[in-house]
């Protein structure tokens, strides 16, 4: 008994005191440390999330009025969403509509044959999922509501409403980024004298602030005062206004965006060239297979899961743009450069709230739709060849 | 099996484009990829020149045709410096301050909070009930119809709204056994980055009136912090799962609280993370335009609202608004110069598995 | 193909990994590049291969100086110790791809997937994707997409290293077989010895970037050139024990051994293989010692011996004894060496001694 006693000191005085069940503010955070470790995160998105998405329902359903002594919100219904898709603000938002010729019709029927041939695959594909089927409806329709938005508002006498303008810097804009990104990158992981010094500068144009951009292209675009002023004369073009030609001017807000993306989408897709494993393409290599080749066969398919991620994070931002058309043409010539942000942001300067709140609807809508089905179609389907 | 090796060919084509061996360029290859990259460092730089040069310029210098070089084409001056940064001083460094003190607290909450969230779901099992965050949903309309339709003060409402969840989560949502996993919570929170700022922007700015914080830094933060969490999570998620689980729990079993284990263990691991997804979300908070405009402004004033500001009536004062993006521009491009090294492997983790 | 290396070096800035590594690899020949990590071996192949630049030197296949043609043009097929499968490719198209790049017509290229999958047993895996292969398929599959070639050379990196021990023993024979079938001029890297001495015809050493003996897997263990060989080669590895030689006769610890030849060299290594040197009562034999702790492996038992040593370090010495052989941990014997099996080197520059 006596020594088990002193055996038990010895070994308590040599090592350090065993941790006990604790009492206090740090034991009882340690406990709770599953909830406290997600709650902060969960309960700001919920209220910063879920508050504005109802309180914007509901002034969506509603007309916003001034009155003495404050506001009143008045019951409108669907009248907002109306008013966007069928009614006043039609030619606003989508557009207006010309008169389709033939190939407008081809090009209609075309997209709706290919959408069907898609899904038809899918259902004969043996694959086919309730979810899915319901998916790749909802994605079916978008599809062809814009193909057909797209034939309508391109036609004679037709023009861009704020949703197309949209859509068009998302799909030109990102396009051209991506493009020039990732030749930028394979040119960098070229075998090249100073590569750090380019991916500096190449990563600069991040860096600003948006506003700034536009601007800096609006004194850089400017055809008579700006830099470029000689080049523009010696072509003829120096008394061409930019400005009062929608394409013109689409283009740069497109240039604008660019000149700020390329350089997030080039650092990514750069890291993901470095990382590759080099064994393969040395492999390849041995195997006969020129630069090309090795692009084609090897480099592409490992890089092409980043490339979808980067492409997506690419998009979502994409469909915020505001800062560039606002300040650049402050939506002009006409409405010409309003992506339906600036056209939301227009609807709450002139107090139409619920206008306004429809809008940012519509761009949810749109928005979650084709982030949605890219994730699922492209994103996923990369992921899951490599694990 | 017939396959011999090609022979090497000869010709100008491959005199050009085929090096001689590998790891260094053919000629031909060599003054198109130098090319290609001269290319974009003008494209990059060129517009940066011309704001520096715009900011030295006099009104008449600009109006008159583009000058491109100073001492050469026209005189520099300094007058657009002196004037922002002496004259009307003080409404130059207020706002600055604004920009500094926002993004800089902003991003400390949102990747805080933000890797928080992400290491707890890369490592901890959640299985929250449907209903009770139906329940919880349920109490924040009650909150809002509380207040925007019936009018109750705010805090009167939320104690009602705290009240029916608690009530909901004790009855009805012990009777719904439908749970969720980890990968919902992920998901649901990267997807808040997909709504847009225009559909946020009304409400919050009509909540913050209500509070009486609007045009105050707090809510300017809180705003950002929130709107750049779902970032901090999806690039921080990945980076935590590529971290060995053995470390935790050796750590654990060394007795380590699991506060001690995050802090000491795994954030200083995640360092090439952390830092690329702080500069993403700092360049973000700094440069943010849309939600300052409506939540901001006198006193929560920010840079580019400052630069928007610059147009005036008379006309956009170009030199005045080149001078405030070079002094945007200058601390992100200083701090991205001193992360640099980690900027591209951090962001890359995020994107390849996220 | 015949494969000539000629006073081939690599320097990696201001550190040389390769001094001037001259070879003659004959047509049809197995010849494994063997040494520690860090010994240059694996450079030596990436720049037969031409993956990795030549500072000076040259290298032929054939007749031809393929010094400096990429690797695309000098027909040898590599696998890589990660074997480098293309992780989106099925095993058919990961096999056919070199055929592709050299546009051989789809029907004939699957005829000839087929067959090479055929002799490497994964006719059953066309389909799959890499990620679906255990280690062992993968490693075939690599092999296949060499074979498929019939390359000048096959070059090999350390392809066997990242299976299991059982199952590279069995590759190991496969690879033997397939290279006497095809009669390919085959050079192949490995840190272990195993593998070089049943693999090779010939075994090239290396360490610190220097050839230390190139010779036939028998001879290299008979008949070591240095120290180093004499110790990398073996397991468990030559018993040294430090001593002096002069006058004809060598002094270790509590013993000396008179040579038949007049020679002084100073200080000196004696060397003698666990297998050549018998355990026996104290005072007969060789060496006086004490056990140190014995161990049954099976088919023999491994006796540790500690020399009785007045200097520094005390010394061990392995024995392999019959596995019925049995004594007391700390008992007191001698060890007995046959004289035509004991090794001489110079300490410091490690140089044989010939007796």
């Amino acid at each position: 008994m006596s020594s088990d006693r002193v055996s038990a000191m010895d070994t308590s005085a040599t090592a350090p005191q065993a941790l006990g069940a604790g009492r206090g503010v740090s034991a009882w955070l340690d406990r709770h440390s599953s909830k406290v470790f997600i709650l902060p995160a969960v309960i700001v998105i919920l209220a910063f999330s879920i508050f504005p998405l109802i309180v914007s329902a509901y002034l969506s359903l509603t007309r916003f009025r001034l009155a003495p002594g404050g506001f009143e919100l008045r019951w409108a219904g669907f009248r907002n969403f109306d008013r966007l898709l069928f009614g006043s603000e039609q030619y606003h938002f989508l557009g207006t509509f010309g008169a389709v010729g033939w190939f407008g019709w081809i090009v209609m029927l075309g997209g709706a044959a290919l959408i069907i041939w898609w899904l038809v695959r899918y259902w004969i594909s043996g694959r086919a999922r309730v979810v899915g089927t319901i998916g790749r409806l909802i994605t079916a329709t978008v599809a062809f509501g814009i193909i057909v938005l797209a034939t309508v508002t391109l036609s004679d006498g037709g023009a861009f409403g704020s949703l197309m303008v949209t859509l068009f810097y998302i799909t030109v804009g990102c396009s051209i980024q991506f493009a020039i990104a990732l030749g930028l990158a394979l040119l960098c992981a070229k075998p090249i004298r100073g590569r750090s010094f380019f991916r500096v500068v190449f990563f600069m144009p991040l860096m600003v602030t948006p506003v700034g951009i536009a601007y800096m292209f609006r004194m850089l675009a400017d055809m008579s005062k700006g830099p470029l002023e000689p080049i523009w004369s010696l072509f003829g073009f120096a008394d061409v206004a930019w400005a009062n030609d929608a394409w013109a001017a689409r283009m740069v807000v497109v240039i604008g965006d660019s000149w700020q993306w390329i350089a997030f989408i080039f650092i990514v897709m750069l890291a993901a060239l470095e990382s590759q494993p080099r064994d393969q393409i040395e492999a390849a290599q041995l195997d006969g297979a020129g630069p090309w080749q090795v692009f084609r066969d090897v480099t592409w398919p490992t890089i092409v899961p980043v490339a979808a991620t980067v492409m997506l994070i690419r998009v979502i931002e994409a469909f915020k743009i505001i800062d560039l058309p606002n300040v650049l043409t402050n939506g002009g010539p006409g409405i010409a450069t309003e992506s339906m942000t600036l056209h939301a942001f227009f609807a709450w300067r002139t107090q139409d709230l619920g206008g306004s709140a429809a809008i940012g609807y519509m761009l949810l809508f749109v928005a979650v739709v084709i982030c949605v089905s890219f994730f699922n179609l492209v994103v996923q389907r990369q992921k899951a060849r490599f694990t | 099996m017939t396959a011999a090796a090609p022979n090497q060919p000869k010709g100008l084509y491959a005199k050009l484009f085929e090096p001689k061996r590998l790891g260094i360029m053919a000629p031909g290859t060599s003054v198109l990829v130098y090319a290609g990259l001269l290319f974009w460092t003008i494209v990059v730089l060129f517009p940066l020149y011309w704001l520096l040069v715009t900011s030295f310029k006099l009104p008449i210098d600009v109006n008159e045709g583009p000058r491109y070089l100073p001492f050469v084409d026209y005189e520099p001056s300094l007058h657009a410096w002196d004037y922002l940064l002496v004259e009307v001083g003080g409404d130059t460094f207020r706002p600055y301050v604004n920009s500094v003190i926002i993004a800089a607290i902003s991003t400390i909450l949102a990747v805080l909070a933000g890797s928080m969230a992400a290491y707890a779901l890369a490592r901890i099992t959640y299985k929250p009930r449907f209903a009770s965050i139906l329940s919880f949903v349920v109490g924040i309309i009650a909150v809002i119809v509380l207040t925007v339709v019936a009018g109750v003060p705010w805090w009167l409402s939320l104690i009602v709204g705290l009240a029916i969840f608690a009530l909901l989560a004790r009855t009805v949502a012990r009777r719904f056994r439908a749970r969720l996993g980890n990968g919902d919570i992920l998901f649901w929170m990267i997807s808040q980055r997909i709504l847009p700022p225009v559909i946020v922007a009304v409400p919050v700015y009509v909540m913050f009136q209500r509070i009486g914080l609007l045009d105050t830094h707090i809510a300017m933060i809180i705003t950002y912090a929130t709107v750049n969490l779902p970032i901090v999570v999806w690039l921080m998620h990945d980076f935590f799962l590529s971290i060995p689980r053995d470390l935790d729990e050796s750590a654990e079993m060394d007795g380590a609280t699991k506060f001690q284990i995050f802090f000491d263990i795994v954030l200083p691991l995640a360092k090439p993370g952390i830092a690329a997804t702080s500069l993403l979300v700092l360049v973000l908070a700094w440069n943010e335009y849309l939600l300052a405009l409506f939540l901001s402004s006198v006193d929560a004033q920010t840079m580019p609202l400052l630069v928007a500001a610059q147009n005036a009536t008379r006309g956009p004062q170009w030199w005045s608004m080149s001078v405030l993006i070079l002094l945007m521009i200058i601390p992100v491009v200083l701090i991205a110069l001193a992360l640099q090294r980690f900027i591209a492997k951090g962001l890359l983790v995020g994107a390849v598995k996220g | 193909m015949q494969v000539t290396l000629d006073k081939l070096s690599k320097s990696f800035g201001p550190v040389q990994v390769l001094h001037d590594l001259s070879m003659v690899v004959e047509e049809g020949e197995f010849l494994v590049l063997l040494g520690p990590s860090g010994c240059g071996k694996t450079t030596a192949l990436r720049m037969i291969a031409g993956l990795e630049e030549v500072t000076s030197g040259r290298v032929h296949i054939g007749d031809r100086d393929v010094t400096d043609i990429l690797p695309k043009y000098r027909d040898a097929a590599m696998v890589f110790q990660s074997y480098a499968l293309y992780p989106h490719k099925t095993v058919a198209e990961n096999i056919g791809y070199p055929l592709k790049l050299r546009k051989v017509p789809p029907p004939e290229r699957d005829k000839t997937v087929r067959e090479v999958a055929a002799q490497v047993q994964l006719e059953d895996y066309l389909t799959r994707y890499p990620r679906e292969l255990s280690g062992g398929q993968r490693q075939r599959v690599a092999l296949a997409r060499a074979i498929i070639r019939r390359p000048a050379v096959f070059l090999m990196d350390e392809p066997l290293s990242n299976l299991d021990a059982k199952l590279r023993v069995h590759m190991r024979a496969e690879l033997k077989h397939m290279q006497n079938t095809l009669g390919t001029t085959t050079i192949y890297v490995t840190h272990d010895q195993v593998e070089a001495m049943t693999l090779a015809h010939r075994v090239a050493i290396l360490n610190h970037g220097r050839l230390m003996q190139f010779d036939q897997p028998k001879t290299i263990y008979r008949d070591p050139a240095n120290l180093f060989v004499a110790s990398f080669i073996g397991s468990p590895p030559m018993n040294m024990v430090d001593g002096n030689l002069s006058n004809g006769e060598f002094t270790g610890p509590g013993f000396a051994h008179t040579l038949g030849k007049d020679l002084s060299v100073g200080p000196a290594v004696i060397g003698f293989r666990p297998e050549d040197c018998s355990v026996v009562a104290a005072g007969n034999g060789l060496i006086p010692a004490e056990i140190y702790s014995n161990e049954l492996i099976g088919d023999h038992t491994l006796v540790t011996c500690e020399l009785h040593d007045s200097s520094a370090a005390p010394h061990t010495v392995t024995v392999k004894m019959d596995k019925d052989f049995e004594a007391e941990m700390g008992a007191q014997i001698a060890i007995a060496i046959d004289p035509a099996h004991l090794y001489f080197f110079e300490r410091e520059s490690g140089n044989r001694v010939r007796v």
